[in-house]
Order: structure tokens, then sequence, then C-alpha cells
């Protein structure tokens, strides 16, 4: 009798989760089956992978200037990232280790942070751009990254330190070491989960960002892939297109499958680290 | 002697405060200071391109009441909100409690779940825009071959279920990272609680009620969280697929600050909508954290 | 305590000279940016010298729509300028609508703004000249040579406080495309009036074939019919009409003007002439929808001629009108086209107005190549004889002066999307009628006029 209703809520499970990943995969599916056709093959799309071609993803290729977009993707967001890790654990440093309001007030301060999008603030941004004399270029989304990642991951990084024992913090204050010593061959090497958690999250929102770079980007050899993508919005529609675009669409987040498929784990644990433990 | 060693700043001196200031600089640069400017802007008539803008009190905020825009794009912002925070979690925490059961090919259907999280946004509009095309649209093509009027299918078209149609794009993406939060969240749960209940002969549904959703609740403040600030800042599918229409019908808060500031050159109205927004987000997030933190005490 | 602030304000000072630090820093790492992908993109180009005069330049260009295979701006313009000028580079930049605003704008707030921006006739758009001119923005291009041989209407329509600050490409014109063929199956004739206009609708209709299709789930469409309706019902009664509108003498909610406007583009839709999921289809959709035989005629500009004509699903010839919106004589919605302007800060003002001399001269590869997208009227030098013979019909009430601008050129910006927002309410059946739609027009005009 037990039995019987367990494997009956099996079944059930299976068949839910099924039938979820059915109806969630299948738009990827028919990109990707469609971007393997040749751009002029109009056939309904619903006709599953009919045609092994390579040619839209060659126009797509070109059309986007993959490599240099790939680039540029690359070089914003492992700088950002790199920036981000840096600025944001020194700054969780004193927000974790100091007790008293002034540290809380801070916490706060940043958390506070987290609310405002972008699009609020854009204009008075440009015009501090436009104060300090920070040209466009490939780097100026980098310092708006950095910025809006602030709140997240001082969040994230405040909430691991103050896991980190204080006892081991004595000990190397005993032996004599300096405030930047212990902070750096002490504590920051203790965060490895929450480092791997801000490089996973922030890292994916970088790349896939299209706002900054679009506003703060103006020379077409420096656009990442996103907005290399905005250059076929008005196209989306025309299924003359279609094709082409999808392909283009898979080389775009072609990048970050990769990198999901080689780091799985790495991906799960650091997504579910930085909320659970934060 | 041991607390004076960690209050009295031998081992955390106050210079530990230094190592703020980077992030700090930026923050109040970049940031903060940008903010304090569209507060003043809410109460100009500055266009965004013209400097020589006079000072005009609250008309600003007085224009967006009267004119039923603010009531309106706040309706549809706390439409989008609420339902992609039941949605995101509810279907995200039972794929969770699915895929913590002992099943086959777990990575699998984590796989495909969590897939979409890894688009851009610009992407995502791309293809949903063709799933949701009328006529040639992937919905459209399946209906006519399971034998539906397929011409009769314009969700994006409609003006009542056009913002579901967004939400819907927003929930797919999101579900994936939700689960995988939550599945986290299962995981910490020790085993033996869960067998202990099972011998009192706890059904699997009191299982889930009385012993994991109270263990997990702080995963589930931070995903209702998380989604909370994620639907208040909608922007995205409103701006890439239906740029906030049929008619007004999917401009949310932040649609409407974008297209008061960049389409009809009224900056000083943009703020003020940005300001009340701003105090709505902070409010709603605060009385959610509060709320689910007395739950948290009370679980 | 002293001690402490002390030693804190140094320690902010000193930071302060990091930071001025890593501020001038900056533009070097760009510019050494910049310089090798110069070099790289160029690589038949002469290395760069910095002392020479005629030093390798960038100049930076952006316009709105978008880049088709073989475009003329993103391809064609950089390619030719390079021929001509070989120590210029000209980089263009194509975003959709939106994003073209948006770029815009915060390029301008930021002080980063290409040298070449596209600028729309009066005050259309959010990139209007004359918005963009007061606020200082604009270069004073008075002195372009070819603006006489352009002629008035062209620099009338880009000037502010007595200067030309932008560029006319040529003449647009908002019509009617229709399919040859399906009229002739249906031995229907070009319409010469608004009942022989609807007669032809509801003729197609009950053949079974789809009048009007229309991509309105980009909503700035409905302007393409509005206009033409407007041209035909309000300007000629009154052609200061929009000029009074600033100043109060009239209104949108005056009976006979666009309360009239509106119902008859309203009808359309309520007889099912207009495709039903209009409000769900964009526009390149139904441009594809026209093109592939799915409708039998379309509102649109000369602009998004080649798309309209390009090749489709089924073969037919394509014919476009001005649509008789009225039962008298016939006036086309045209007028002189957005264009470049340059960007007051530009380091290179000479070296762009030599391009703009280049492009515009009416005989230079540039200008022959523009004047072969087919997708504007030339009213001068090469191909001004050649317009596609489909706008022969609006050429001659142009020279009739039997042509009205486009109403946005008149109007702040902002209140065209009031119209769109609530023309879309009514058509969607949510009970918004026309004179809610004039009434919010005309809040609307009175808010943005107020500013």
């Amino acid at each position: 009798m037990k039995n019987g209703k367990l494997k009956a809520g099996t079944i059930a499970a299976y068949l839910f989760l099924i039938i979820y990943s059915v109806v969630s995969i299948s738009p990827l599916v028919i990109v990707l089956s469609s971007s393997f056709r040749k751009p002029e093959n109009m056939t309904s799309p619903l006709k599953l992978f009919i045609e092994f071609s390579m040619e839209s993803y060659r126009t797509a290729f070109t059309k986007m200037g993959f490599m240099t977009e790939f680039a540029n993707s690359l070089i914003t967001t492992a700088g950002s990232v790199i920036v981000i890790v840096l600025i944001a654990t020194m700054a969780s440093y004193p927000i974790a280790r100091i007790k008293r309001k002034s540290s809380r007030f801070l916490y706060y301060f940043f958390i506070a942070g987290l609310v405002i999008p972008a699009q609020m603030v854009i204009v008075p941004v440009a015009q501090v751009f436009g104060r300090l004399n920070i040209p466009n270029s490939r780097f100026t989304p980098m310092i708006m990254f950095i910025t809006c990642s602030l709140p997240f991951s001082t969040f994230l990084f405040t909430g691991f330190m103050k896991g980190v024992p204080v006892e081991i913090e004595e000990v190397a204050y005993m032996e004599g070491a300096s405030l930047w010593t212990r902070y750096f061959k002490v504590v920051f090497p203790l965060l490895k989960p929450a480092t791997v958690s801000c490089v996973i999250t922030q890292g994916l929102w970088i790349w896939n960002d299209y706002f900054f770079p679009m506003v703060f980007v103006s020379k077409r050899a420096h656009y990442s892939l996103p907005v290399g993508m905005i250059q076929f919005l008005g196209d989306k529609e025309n299924p003359a297109q279609w094709n082409v675009l999808f392909a283009s669409c898979v080389l775009c987040a072609l990048p970050l499958i990769v990198v999901f498929m080689l780091l799985q784990k790495q991906f799960v644990n650091g997504i579910a680290a930085g909320a659970v433990k934060g | 002697m041991r607390k004076k060693l960690r209050g009295a700043s031998l081992v955390m001196p106050d210079r530990m405060y230094l190592f703020v200031v980077p992030a700090l600089l930026l923050f109040l640069v970049f940031w903060v200071y940008p903010v304090l400017q569209m507060f003043f802007y809410s109460v100009t008539n500055f266009n965004g391109i013209d400097y020589n803008y006079d000072f005009v009190g609250i008309k600003n905020f007085r224009r967006i009441l009267e004119d039923g825009s603010l009531v309106n794009a706040t309706k549809n912002t706390l439409i989008y909100t609420v339902v992609n925070v039941l949605c995101t979690n509810v279907l995200g925490l039972v794929l969770a409690l699915l895929l913590n059961l002992s099943i086959k090919a777990k990575g699998l259907f984590r796989t495909i779940c969590y897939i979409p999280a890894l688009f851009s946004a610009i992407v995502v509009g791309f293809i949903w825009s063709y799933v949701y095309m009328p006529g040639s649209g992937m919905i459209s093509s399946v209906m006519d071959t399971i034998g539906l009027d397929g011409s009769s299918f314009n969700l994006i078209g409609n003006f009542k279920w056009a913002l579901y149609g967004i939400i819907i794009v927003d929930i797919w993406k999101n579900v994936g990272t939700t689960m995988i939060i939550y599945l986290a969240g299962l995981q910490t749960i020790d085993e033996s609680l869960v067998e202990a209940g099972k011998i009192d002969g706890a059904s699997e549904w009191e299982l889930i009620r009385k012993i994991k959703l109270p263990l997990i609740s702080a995963t589930i403040t931070i995903n209702v969280v998380l989604s909370i600030i994620g639907g208040l800042k909608a922007f995205d599918y409103a701006f890439i697929m239906t740029n906030g229409g049929p008619g007004k019908s999917t401009q949310t808060l932040m649609f409407v600050i974008f297209q008061t500031a960049f389409n009809n050159q009224m900056m000083g109205k943009a703020s003020a909508y940005s300001v009340v927004s701003f105090v709505l987000i902070i409010a709603i997030t605060i009385g959610m954290l509060i709320f689910m933190n007395k739950r948290e005490v009370e679980l | 305590m002293k001690k402490k602030m002390i030693s804190l304000l140094l320690a902010c000072s000193m930071l302060g000279t990091l930071i001025t630090g890593c501020g001038s820093a900056e533009p070097a790492t760009s510019d050494g940016g910049a310089a090798t992908q110069q070099t790289t993109e160029t690589a038949k180009a002469d290395t760069p010298d910095n002392a020479s005069s005629d030093e390798q330049i960038t100049l930076t260009m952006m316009f709105s729509g978008v880049a088709t295979e073989g475009d003329f701006e993103t391809e064609v313009l950089p390619k030719l300028v390079k021929e001509k000028f070989p120590n210029i580079d000209l980089e263009v930049t194509k975003l959709p609508d939106d994003q073209y605003y948006t770029a815009l704008k915060t390029k301008l707030a930021s002080g980063e703004c290409p040298d070449i921006i596209l600028v729309q006739p009066k005050y259309a758009g959010s990139n209007s000249v004359i918005e963009l001119a007061k606020a200082g923005y604009l270069l004073d291009v008075s002195d372009l040579e070819f603006l006489d041989k352009a002629g008035d209407a062209a620099k009338e329509a880009f000037s502010y406080d007595g200067k030309v600050y932008g560029v006319a490409q040529g003449v647009s014109i908002l019509g009617t495309y229709y399919n040859k063929k399906m009229f002739e199956d249906n031995n229907l004739t070009v319409p010469k009036t608004w009942d022989e206009f609807l007669n032809c609708c509801e003729v197609l209709k009950n053949a079974g074939i789809q009048p009007i299709v229309m991509g309105d789930k980009d909503a700035y469409v409905m302007q393409f019919g509005l206009y033409q309706i407007a041209a035909n019902e309000i300007y000629p009664q009154n052609g200061n009409y929009d000029d009074q509108l600033r100043t109060g003498e009239t209104h949108f909610t005056d009976e006979g003007t666009w309360d009239k406007v509106l119902s008859m583009y309203g009808e359309l839709y309520e007889k099912g002439y207009v495709i039903d999921s209009s409000l769900g289809l964009g526009a390149a959709q139904s441009i594809q929808m026209f093109v592939d035989g799915e409708a039998a005629m379309t509102f649109d500009g000369s602009f998004n001629a080649s798309a309209l004509c390009a090749a489709g699903a089924v073969d037919f010839e394509r014919g476009y009108f001005p649509l008789p919106a009225v039962n008298g004589d016939t006036y086309a919605s045209m007028a002189p086209g957005g264009g470049p302007a340059v960007y007051s800060g530009t380091k290179h003002p000479d070296e762009v107005k030599a391009i703009l001399n280049y492009w515009f001269d009416g005989e230079s590869p540039v200008y022959q190549a523009f004047a072969s997208t087919g997708n504007v009227l030339i009213t001068y030098g090469y191909g001004a004889d050649q317009n596609d013979p489909m706008y022969d019909e609006f050429m001659s009430l142009y020279n009739q002066g039997k042509a009205w601008y486009w109403c946005n050129q008149a109007w702040p910006a902002g209140t065209e999307n009031e119209m769109e927002a609530l023309f879309g309410s009514m058509i969607g059946g949510q009970g918004t009628t026309v004179p809610d739609i004039t009434n919010g027009m005309q809040n609307k005009l009175e808010e943005l006029l107020d500013q």
C-alpha cells in the first residue's frame, strides 16, 4: 500500500519534471535547430533539425564581428570581476570586523544601493563621466559594473567574513603581521567559496548586460556581445532573418554555456553559496 | 581582557576603515552622487539636454499623480512583482523539492531548468519575440499543428495579457537560479530530522510543511527578497519586447522613467517618478525583510 | 581625536592624488587602445604620425536604423570616405531608434558624443535639430557649400535662430504601398478619394484578402497612416494649425481637426480592413507579410522602400500612392528627411565638414551611392531625374505645393507617443474614445510646452 503510493508519487514527480523541462527547453531547441539551417530555408521552424549547415553561423559570425566582440566581453567581464573581488573584500573586511554603529551604517549604506536600478540614474552618471573627463571606451562600462556590483558583493563578503573566526587573526596579530598581510594572507584565502560565488554571479550579469556598454561605448571595435546583438534588434520579427538571428543568439550565449558545462559544480555551488550564506 | 582586545581596536583598529575607501569612493562618486542629483532634478524642468533649467517645486510630482501615469505604472509594477515572486518561488521550490528526491537524471533536469539563466536579456527578448509572434511564431505554429486556430493567438498584442506575457519570460529565465538556491537550502537539512518525522508517521506533505520549509526559511527569505527586487526593477522585457504597449498596458515604473527621460525629454518628470519608485522600493523591501525575519523567528 | 582627523585628511588627500592619477591614466590607456585598433584596422594605411598635419584621425558617426547587407551608412560610406580622405577613418554605428535616443542623450551628457549624429527636422523626436541646437550641442554648418543646391525647404527644416544645423537627406514620403497584382485581380484601380479607398478595402476584404497590414506593436507606425490623413484633413484648411497649437489659438480638441483624423483612421480598424492582430505585430514583421503577399496594402515611408520591395514568398509588382484621405484633392505627406549634423564638441570640425561637402555635393561617388539606395527622393544632382517612377505621383504633388510636412515635426517630442498609446487603447478595445485621445494629446502638448 505504502509502496504503491510512493511509486505513484515518483511517477508524478518524473512527469512534472519532464513536462516542465520540455516546455522550458523547447524555445531553445527551436533556436538551435533553426540556426543550423541555411539563411534562406524558411520552412516551419517546428520541423527540427532537418538541415545541418554552418552558413547562418558564418553570416552571423562576420556580421557581428564575433571575435572582437568576444574579446571585448572577455576583457570587460574579467577586468570588472577582478576589481570587484579585490575592493569588495577589502570593503567588507572592516565592516565585518569592527563591531560598531559606524560599520553597521556602512553595511546598510552599501546594501541600499541594491535597490536602485541603473535606468533611474543614467543621465546624472553620464554627467559625472563628463565632468571627470572620462572618455567612452571599452573600460568605461567597467566603472559602472564595478560600482553597481558593490552592494551585492559587499553584502556577500561581509556575510562570509563574519563566519571566519577572529581567533585566527588574533594569532596573526600576536605574530606581528600588519593589517594588510592579515587581510591578504589570512582572511582573503578563507573567502574562496564567497569569491567563487561572486565571480560567477557577477560575471554572469556583466557578461550579459547590454545597458552600460550600449550607453558608454561609442566605437564599434569596443562593442561587447550583447551590444552587438542590439544591432539586430530591429530585425527580430523578420522571418527572413531568423536563421541568422538564431545563430547569433547561440553564438552570444555559447561562451557561457561552455563555461557552465565545464564548471557545472562550481556554478551550482557558487550561486547557492551566495544566497544561502549571505 | 579578551573583550578589551577585540573592542579596543588593537587587533581591529580604526585604521581598518581605510580598506573601505576605494569601494566607498566609487560608490559615492558614481552612485550616491548621481542619485542625489536625480533627487534634485525632480524639482526642476530639466529636459536632459539643455542646462538652462528652472526650479519648479513639486509640479512634477503633482503631474504624475494627476495624469494617472504613476498609478498605471505602479499597478503594472506591483502586478509584475507579485506574479513574479509567487510563480518563480513556488515553481522553483517545487522543482527543488522534486530534484531533492532520489530520482534519476537529476543533473540533466537541473541543467535544463538552469540554462535559460545563462542567456542575456537581449537574446531572451529575441527568442520570446519569436515564441509569441502572432501568425508564424512558435506558439501559433504549435497551435496550428494540433488543430487549434493559431492565428487567434496574440498574447503580446492583447491589453489584458501582454503584461503576463512578459512576466512569463522573466519567470522562465529566473526559475533555474531560484531552484538551485532552494536545492542548496534543502541539502543543508539534517536527514535525521526528516527520518524522525517519518517514524512519527508524518505524510510527505506534513514533512515538507512542518520540517523542511521551516528549516529553509532563511533561503525562502533570500529568494523572495531577490525576486521582489527583480520585479520592482522590471524593465528589460517591457523595453525589448513590447515597448510598453499595447497602449500603456506593459509600462512598468522603470519603463516609464526611461521613456519620460529619453523619448519625452522630461528629465525632471522622470526624476520625480524615480524618487517615488525609490521610496516605494525601499519601503517594500524593508517591510518584506521585517515581515520575513519575524516569520523566521516564529517558525 | 585631532590627530585622528589629521591622519584621515592625509589619507583622503593621498587617495585624492591616487584617484586623479587613475583619472589621467585612463585616457592614455584608451588612446593607446584606439591607436592599436586603428593600425590593425587600417593595415593598408600608413602608420599614424602624430606630428604631421595629415595625422591619421578617426571620426565617429551614429545613426538610427537597422544595418542591412551592404548598408550605405555602415559599409559603403566609410569605405568611400577612406578612398577620398586616406587619413580619415569613419566609424559608423547604427542603433535601433530607442537605443539610439538613449545612447545619444547619455553621450551628450558625458561629453563623448560622436562627431556626426542623425538629427530630425524641426521639433521631431528626441533628436530634433531645434532642441539640440538650442542646447548648444550642434555646430553651425551654414557655410556648407551644397546647401543652396538642396533648396530652401531643406535649409528651413534644419534651421534654428537663422543658422543651419543639419543636412536634409533628400525628401521622404509617407504613403500607401500596394500589391498591384491583387488590385488587378480584383479589378481595382488606385483610389482617388476616401470613399474609393474604403471601397477598395471592402472589395479586397470580401475577396478574402487582408486589405491592410500594420505592425502596431511598434506604435510609431501609427503615424504613417495618421499623418497622411492629417495632411489632407487639417493643413489644407489651416496651414498654421501647428504654430497656433503653440500659441493656444488652436487645440487638438477643435472640432473637425484631429477628432476627424482619428475617427477616419479608427474606421479602418473597426471595419477589419487593418489586420486584427496588428498590436502584436512588429514593424519588420508587417513589412514581411506585405512582401509575402499576405496583405494588399501597408502604410509606410519611402525610407523603408528597399525592405518593402525586397523579394518575398510571392512575386508581384509594388505601387505607392498618397492616401486620398478626403473626397477632394489629395495632398501628400512629405518632408525633408532626417540627416547628419555635427556635434559642436568635435575635435575635427573641418574634416567633418569636408566629408559632408563631399557626401552631398551632388556628384561624388558617395552621393551616387547615397542616391542609389532608393530610400529617399533626390532633389538635386546625380539621380534627381532617376527617382523610382513609383514616386512620380508624389513628386508632382510636391512640385504643385500639395504636400505637407509630418505632424510631429512641429510638435514637442512626446506628443506623438501619447497619441500612439491612446490610439492603441482605442483599437485594442479598451473603451478609449476619440475625444479621450484628443484630450490626452492636448494635455500632453500643454505639459510639454510648459517646460
